[in-house]
């Protein structure tokens, strides 16, 4: 094939996988028959057939699905898996027919019935197989430089709105304030209505932005340790004045046992917020919007949060396509609740970037329930992708523990205080050694602690340290006024001998480094433990 | 007690306008720049206690202009606060990094941008004069 993508049959390679040798003669007869001048290699196993194309990618590939190392769908879905932009040709019998159809679905090119191929038939269906290839290829490519463009275009706006909205919101708010003279209450109520459309259109510019980020998968979120229910309390106190001024009670149901989650607080806020702005917008004055979060036993890996309106409700239509970019419900347009549409495409977005799920339940006139899932903390999980390698724990395991203490640190006394900080910092503060991304250390007048957890041996724990030190001395706001310490300790790992999964072996894993946290931080002098200050 | 100075560096007029009124109005002094070039040049001549400082400027944008002041020995220590419209997620750490003590997009929350420039201003609050 040449650079315009049509076919030049002295280049063109023929790669046929096939196992019958009779199957096998036809067709390279047929080929010859119809002197295309194409080269043809032949293999009877598809695991030869992967190695030659991986060697060297064929102009187009002719396909038995039956062979001796793999049979039907699964022949040409290897195949398509291998090389996406190889066009695949497939020889079917008369018993396979059927299959062969359903393969044009999935990616394959044409099919040929072996009984009825003449050299004619075959060279067209390689030739066209090879021209719709290279257009399905150029058709993706716009695709995306238009989807690449549309995002730019929408990042230059938001920016060129921004600044006129930056000028509107400035000079507002010094005659609100009243900056620029006394103004009376009724240019101050006008005013107000200015900024809270100031606002709106922040909201939107910013949603706007957001949504386009989702669509090109370009939205990071940086899970953490944190408790949903702090979240949620947050988020209700950020919401409180639109509730009182809409007359909308909100409450707040937690269950005490909670465990963590690990989630981006920034997000999940995010998330809430729009929720339970959602829920007071729709929501007659005297009614209530209620934030819960619990457990449920359907799914013990995942905390159920769900934000409750006694509003006007969703119909079933308005229901299935509520998650969609750009979707309004026509019955709750009115000026009051305008806004892009945005706000349930982001957070569905956002909750499944966390490995959960979002849904709503509702009946008309019956209030709405938005819920979604977050997935528990669970150090095991999180250590799991560091600490193994091949189905196998790694041979040594590094516990390093930073410190940053002021110079003028009170002492410590409430040892209950002590126990109830230790954890927390353990939630909070374990970083896997992947990237060595380290949380900037302020100085500020409290302890400030974390932990990397490292599989790297002693020796070479030594140069980490030594990184972490000097990033965390280089990062911006930290000053020299305190003494930073950073030191660490060998985790003990579990036999691997006696048949435990390594699911098993990474939760004793876990648990021991819970363990030597707790004990570190309840500041008992660990004799094993090695410093480099 | 001398007022606190903020340098305002920003291309739009109307905005450094009304940074002015509203920084004056906390009794703050201000001036201003409005490219990459002069910038420089003004934070030279007026050494301000602190810089208000946009990202999309002429001659010389505000990751230069960051660069320049982080290098130089007489303004190297002034506190800057980065206001911009450029979005956080691609810009925050970056100026973060190249030296900038906060950074806000516009359009920000006046009393949290008076309260962030309280706290990065070197031990000054404006109005209440130390004891000498």
């Amino acid at each position: 094939m040449n650079s315009t993508g049509t076919i030049n049959t002295s280049h063109t390679h023929v790669l046929l996988i096939e196992d019958n040798p009779g199957d096998a003669d036809l067709v390279r007869l047929r080929l010859i028959e119809g002197d295309s001048g194409v080269n043809v290699s032949s293999v009877n196993r598809l695991a030869d057939g992967l190695a030659s194309m991986a060697k060297e990618p064929p102009s187009v590939v002719l396909l038995d699905l039956n062979l001796p190392d793999s049979h039907g769908a699964d022949t040409f879905r290897k195949v398509l898996e291998q090389a996406p932009g190889v066009p695949v040709v497939i020889l079917s019998g008369q018993d396979d027919e059927v299959l062969a159809v359903k393969a044009l679905h999935q990616g394959v090119q044409d099919y040929l019935v072996k009984g009825d191929i003449t050299s004619n038939h075959l060279e067209r269906a390689m030739r066209y197989a090879i021209e719709r290839q290279a257009l399905t290829r150029s058709l993706e490519m716009s695709r995306q430089q238009q989807l690449e463009f549309k995002n730019q275009f929408l990042s230059h706006v938001s920016h060129e709105l921004r600044t006129p909205l930056t000028c509107i919101h400035q000079f507002v708010t010094i005659l609100l304030d009243g900056l620029a003279g006394d103004i009376n209450p009724e240019q101050r109520y006008h005013l107000g209505t200015v900024l809270n459309s100031v606002h709106q259109l922040r909201a939107m510019i910013r949603d706007l932005l957001e949504a386009t980020r989702a669509e090109s998968g370009k939205i990071r979120i940086e899970p953490r340790c944190i408790a949903i229910g702090d979240l949620i309390k947050q988020a209700a106190s950020m919401m409180s004045a639109t509730a009182k001024e809409k007359q909308v009670a909100l409450e707040i149901g937690l269950d005490p046992r909670i465990p963590s989650v690990y989630a981006d607080p920034d997000r999940v806020l995010q998330v809430l917020i729009n929720l339970i702005d959602n829920g007071i917008k729709f929501t007659p004055s005297g009614g209530t919007v209620l934030v819960k979060a619990c457990l449920a036993e359907a799914d013990p890996s995942m905390v159920y949060v769900s934000v409750a309106d006694t509003g006007r409700g969703i119909g079933p239509e308005a229901k299935a396509l509520i998650f969609e970019r750009l979707y309004q419900d026509p019955n709750s347009i009115d000026n009051r609740c305008a806004g892009l549409g945005l706000g349930l495409f982001i957070s569905k977005e956002l909750v499944e970037l966390h490995g959960g799920r979002i849904w709503v339940a509702s009946e008309i006139a019956n209030g709405s329930t938005f819920s979604f899932t977050l997935p528990l903390y669970s150090l095991a999980k999180l250590l799991f992708p560091v600490i193994t390698y091949e189905g196998q724990l790694r041979d040594a395991i590094v516990l390093v523990k930073v410190e940053l203490t002021p110079l003028s640190n009170p002492p410590r006394t409430n040892w209950k205080d002590v126990c109830r900080q230790s954890l927390h910092t353990l939630h909070r503060c374990v970083y896997l050694d992947k990237d060595l991304v380290l949380p900037v250390m302020r100085n500020t007048d409290s302890n400030e602690t974390f932990f990397v957890v490292a599989s790297v041996d002693m020796e070479r724990s030594e140069v980490m340290m030594k990184r972490i030190r000097e990033q965390l001395e280089a990062g911006p706001g930290f000053r020299t006024a305190g003494v930073l310490k950073v030191s660490r300790s060998d985790v003990p790992l579990p036999s691997t001998g006696d048949s435990k999964s390594l699911k098993e072996l990474v939760q004793t894993v876990a648990e021991r480094i819970t363990e030597t946290v707790v004990l570190s931080l309840l500041s008992k002098p660990d004799p094993k433990v090695q410093t480099d200050a | 007690m001398e007022k606190s100075k903020i340098l305002i560096i920003d291309d739009d007029p109307d905005l450094r306008r009304a940074l002015k009124i509203r920084l004056r109005a906390n009794n703050y002094e201000t001036v201003q720049a409005s490219d990459g070039y002069s910038a420089i040049s003004v934070a030279q001549k007026e050494q301000p206690n602190l810089i208000i400082l946009d990202l999309g400027l002429p001659a010389g944008d505000g990751f230069v202009v960051l660069e320049r002041l982080q290098n130089s020995d007489t303004l190297s220590n002034i506190p800057v606060i980065v206001l911009t419209a450029r979005d956080p997620q691609s810009n925050e750490q970056k100026t973060l990094q190249a030296g900038a003590a906060a950074f806000f997009q516009k359009p920000a929350d006046n009393n949290e941008l008076l309260d962030v420039i309280r706290a990065t201003l070197p031990g000054t609050w404006p109005g209440t004069a130390l004891p000498s």
